[in-house]
């Protein structure tokens, strides 16, 4: 399978606005350039696990045997409301405020 | 989840130093603006306190900052040598604590604590809560001990060791006790690896292995454990790190058009350059472009990893003993240092004839690796 990237002199570029978007970031200049040429040589060392023959293995996905336990389905109070809309940057009439979303 | 006063006594400028632990800055004191040396989360109160931060107050250890850390720890991969120790080591070093606690996810602490003749103690995932620690990678994230004394050290491991609660992925024992069990121990030891042990410190590694019974061993995949450890650990922070909005708490950007701009302003002025890219990463790696030839590859590759690890602990191998430092390069090191986080497995870092040693045990081992030390010292 081909790994999706713009192509750049034979290596596969990684397409770093598109993911900037995803993940609610804008880099600029000097600092995406830097982060930019660091994920293409994440991406490219990436590539080396690729050789690997995984077609009859299963996904580990936890490592120990470590059960979630789960409390009582009790309510009880847990923290304090107001210490943590102290916390906000903006809050109104015990809510986090935020830009409007719906004109 | 009930509030508690826990009656931390934290103390920044601490005059007299009597079983004193510094905390890394990502563990949480209620009522302690706390960072993790980030700028997302300016002006942050955490309203309650970490577990081991409750434990060690009840038996009157006295808790200060650690003073200087990574950007939540995450690994800067243009470090080579740093002008300065982290903050927990330099706090242990320089006598101002006893102790440090940490969550070293990517092996600075333990490398730095071996370079600085200190103690690093990576417990077993499971076995020390999390709670009122400022996640990275959930999975992996363990709180571990800086100490000048590896006894010590353990015995204070004992005292923030055991289940909790507010954890919701913990071994059930309620207490652990750490002790030397003087069996004979076997070390695994790879020739392959031990070559490329940096410096002189193959000497120290092969004097230090003498002392015990040996086995050579192959680390199949070690040239992956890097990267099965970057996809996987960025794959977490980035969802972890989607919490940093600027709504409820931390940093908020100013002079945003609309929401979509608030979360993107605040977040690309809130974070460094590091964190950014674990961030992106994590979100390529699991995006529908990665995620089957990486995400999911390092997953079974993972599998694939703990199966030869699992492999040599049942052919008679106790320890596996590393080097601390194979490359200059901070991204080829990271496989020194993935096996305790990707496995859950407990491990030590020291320094031994003036060079970097690891010990890694197998899950809930953390008996041979005391024993290992004071056999080799007696």
């Amino acid at each position: 399978m081909a790994i999706k990237g713009s192509k750049e002199g034979g290596l596969v570029m990684f397409p770093i606005k598109k993911y900037e978007r995803m993940v609610k970031l804008s880099l600029k200049g000097d600092e995406e350039e830097a982060i930019e040429h660091l994920a293409n040589r994440l991406l490219k060392s990436f590539e080396d696990i690729r050789s690997v023959d995984t077609s009859k293995t299963e996904a580990l996905v936890r490592v120990l045997d470590v059960e979630n336990h789960l409390r009582e389905d009790e309510a009880h109070k847990t923290v304090d409301r107001e210490n943590l809309l102290s916390m906000a940057p903006m809050d109104q009439d015990g809510y986090f405020q935020v830009p409007k979303t719906v004109d | 989840m009930t509030e508690e006063d826990t009656k931390v006594t934290f103390e920044e400028n601490r005059n007299n130093r009597e079983t004193t632990v510094a905390l890394e800055d990502s563990i949480m004191v209620k009522g302690k603006a706390q960072t993790a040396a980030s700028k997302i989360l300016d002006g942050f109160i955490p309203p309650f306190s970490a577990t081991v931060c409750d434990r060690l107050s009840r038996r009157g250890y006295k808790l200060i900052g650690a003073g200087f850390m990574d950007e939540f720890g995450i690994l800067d991969l243009n470090i080579k040598d740093r002008p300065a120790p982290l903050g927990a080591i330099a706090s242990v070093k320089n006598g101002s604590c006893d102790f440090a606690l940490c969550n070293d996810l990517f092996g600075s602490y333990r490398r730095e604590a071996a370079k600085e003749s200190l103690f690093y103690i990576h417990p077993t995932y499971g076995t020390v809560s999390k709670y009122g620690l400022i996640p990275l990678a959930s999975s992996m994230d363990q709180i571990g001990i800086v100490s000048g004394n590896l006894k010590k050290g353990f015995d204070l491991l004992s005292h923030i060791g055991g289940f909790d609660e507010k954890d919701g992925a913990m071994f059930p024992e309620e207490s652990y006790n750490y002790k030397n069990n003087s069996g004979n121990i076997t070390l695994g030891l790879s020739n392959s690896l031990i070559e490329m042990a940096h410096g002189d410190s193959k000497g120290a590694i092969l004097d230090f292995a003498g002392k015990f019974n040996v086995i050579n061993v192959d680390l199949k995949y070690f040239d992956l454990y890097n990267r099965v450890m970057y996809i996987l650990t960025s794959a977490e922070i980035s969802n972890n790190f989607s919490r940093y909005d600027g709504i409820r708490y931390g940093y908020r950007a100013k002079d945003y058009r609309d929401l979509d701009g608030l979360y993107t302003k605040t977040r690309s002025e809130g974070f460094g350059p590091q964190v950014k890219l674990a961030i992106i990463m994590g979100a390529a790696v699991l995006s529908k472009d990665y995620y089957s030839p990486f995400f999911e590859k390092a997953m079974k590759l993972r599998r694939l990893i703990k199966n030869n690890l699992d492999e040599l602990f049942s052919g008679g191998m106790d320890l596996l003993i590393l080097p601390t430092k194979i490359s200059e390069d901070a991204y080829e090191n990271l496989s020194l240092y993935s096996l305790p986080q990707l496995l859950g497995l407990p491990s030590v870092s020291f320094s031994y004839k003036g060079f970097g040693i690891q010990l890694v045990g197998r899950p809930k081992g953390e008996d041979s690796l005391l024993s290992a030390w004071e056999v080799a010292m007696a």
